[in-house]
């Protein structure tokens, strides 16, 4: 296997091959670096880069797997983290050069967890500042560029993890999602991004955009990445009251190859408002297919839908702004423009509106559980549109022209709000060859159902197996 | 529930004051109209009932279906 073909090979074929000496993580991590330094001058996926860590790190797991201590399937895989994920040691700016020089003391939980599973940190990743916004824009570090048209966003927040993943750079990539930032750039660079149940992996050392909606999640190119990861950092966290206590798993023991039995509901609000026609019918086509796969395809209804962009929005900015408020004070000047508008902005939501929209969010939350006693499964598009090019304004979503963040955030914010897991999957590309998502999303703590059903599609198509032209 | 007034400028100046702002930041005069739609768009909150409803807990794991 050459050095490109490493950086494309998922983490589970790698595991494979190191588990067996047949590849070496020093061969798999120079051939990612040589991959980012071919690459980066245009994605702009890092802020900060650890090629001297990287290296001593898989001269290491070279060492121990060489000497009998194979850790499991993680060991010696090349890893992104979004960085808004505290690692100790390594500067961790949230986007911003307001924290250029933050080094943290510890590992937040997910970071301690990789690194237990002798996983290898090549990098801290770009992302929207404070993971305010759905584009993958920033000043401050640079914008990121899509891998399929660098013109184009990767999405956001996780834009640089998105990027990362679909251009080879790391085998693994880490996100967070608060309204949508793992499965936005997931479906806009053509890779997984899962969102697992909210308390299922610890927020314990990440900056916050809003404590009750914020969930961390994979990027990886595989279903089964997203699961192996999915292995490996879920689980109760006592720095994390949000995390619940109860068994985890392996999740690719649920990978049964087909749909049998399974019901697939589509809300058809999915498809009321504006979507681009290419990626609707796209869509459509992989909801086929899941029915072709053995599944029981209906249609159904969420009509707290349309107010899913002002529950969620409301909760965000009231939070994003609390958690932010003494910055906002006393160095208000340095954020990002549109960011700061966003954060300051949430300083005037006012209690009462953001308990009724907590209210609110129990009444949708009532709502969707309903719609999963009828079915296993909410199949929809993760976005109405491709995507857009960087900084545009608006975007056209077929025959209406909609705000890019509305647009962006309109079918992912549902899942933020109710916690329920839910993973874009590659499903098709636009006729100038952009990618496109499926959504899936399911009960709380069915994550395995969820990744089942993405695994089973995924098996029954190529466009994960599709490469960006880069 | 009566419609909601406009957020005029003497309000925002004051509650920006309020929450940690300076009013008198040359800033102000790009916030005011953000903050003027935000308010604004939280009337949306107005159309939903939500009689008998406890507002959700921010932390706490989602119970199973």
């Amino acid at each position: 296997m050459d050095g490109l073909e490493l950086c494309f090979a998922s983490a589970g074929e790698l595991s494979r091959l190191i588990q067996n000496r047949e590849v070496s993580p020093v061969e798999v991590i120079d051939a990612h670096l040589d991959r980012i330094e071919a690459t980066e001058g245009v994605l702009n996926s890092f802020i900060t880069l650890l090629p001297d860590e990287a290296r001593a790190a898989a001269r290491r797991a070279e060492g121990e797997i060489q000497g009998g201590n194979y850790r499991g399937p993680l060991h010696g895989i090349p890893v992104g983290l979004k960085d808004l994920f505290n690692t100790a040691g390594v500067r961790t700016t949230s986007g911003t050069r307001i924290f250029d020089d933050f080094i943290p003391a510890e590992d937040c939980t997910v970071a301690a967890k990789f690194r237990q599973a002798g996983a290898i940190l090549l990098g801290k990743l770009n992302m929207h500042p404070f993971a305010y916004g759905p584009t993958g824009e920033n000043a401050d570090y640079g914008h990121m560029h899509n891998p399929w048209n660098p013109d184009l966003v990767t999405g956001g927040s996780s834009g640089g993890s998105g990027s990362a993943a679909a251009a080879g750079q790391c085998t693994i990539t880490m996100g967070s999602d608060t309204g949508g930032s793992v499965r936005i750039p997931a479906s806009l660079c053509g890779i997984v991004g899962f969102k697992p149940t909210y308390g299922l992996v610890s927020r314990h050392g990440l900056t916050a955009l809003s404590w009750s909606l914020d969930h961390p999640g994979p990027m990886v190119r595989t279903v089964e990445d997203a699961a192996l990861v999915l292995n490996t950092i879920a689980g109760k966290d006592p720095k994390d009251v949000a995390t619940v206590d109860r068994p985890t798993g392996d999740y690719t023991a649920e990978f049964t190859g087909d749909l049998r039995g399974v019901r697939v509901g589509v809300p058809q609000e999915y498809f009321e408002g504006p979507i681009d026609p290419e990626v609707g019918r796209a869509v459509r086509v992989a909801i086929d297919l899941l029915e072709e796969l053995g599944a029981v395809v209906v249609d159904v209804s969420l009509p707290m839908f349309k107010y899913a962009q002002v529950i969620s929005g409301t909760i965000l900015m009231a939070e994003a702004a609390q958690y932010h408020r003494e910055l906002i004070a006393r160095e208000g000047d340095k954020i990002y423009p549109p960011v700061r508008l966003r954060l300051e902005g949430g300083l005037f939501v006012g209690a009462a509106d953001y308990l009724k929209a907590q209210q609110a969010r129990s009444l949708f939350d009532l709502e969707a559980r309903r719609l999963l006693e009828e079915v296993d499964l909410l199949a929809g598009p993760t976005e109405p549109v491709t995507a857009p090019r960087i900084l545009a304004p608006q975007v056209q979503a077929g025959e209406e022209t909609v705000g890019t963040t509305a647009a962006l955030t309109h079918f992912t914010r549902p899942y933020n709000i109710t916690g329920f897991p839910a993973v874009s999957a590659p499903c098709g590309f636009s006729r100038d060859g952009m990618p496109i998502g499926l959504q899936l999303a399911g009960r709380p703590y069915e994550d395995g159902m969820v990744l089942r059903a993405a695994r089973a599609y995924e098996q029954a198509t190529e466009w994960h197996r599709r490469r960006p032209p880069i | 529930m009566p419609e909601r007034e406009p957020l005029s400028r003497e309000a925002f100046l004051f509650l920006a004051q309020q929450v940690g702002l300076d009013p008198g930041d040359p800033h102000m005069e790009e916030l005011f109209p953000y903050a003027r739609s935000v308010v604004a768009g939280l009337a949306e909150l107005d159309e939903i009932g939500v009689e008998g409803y406890e507002p959700d807990l921010a932390f706490r794991p989602a119970p199973e279906v």
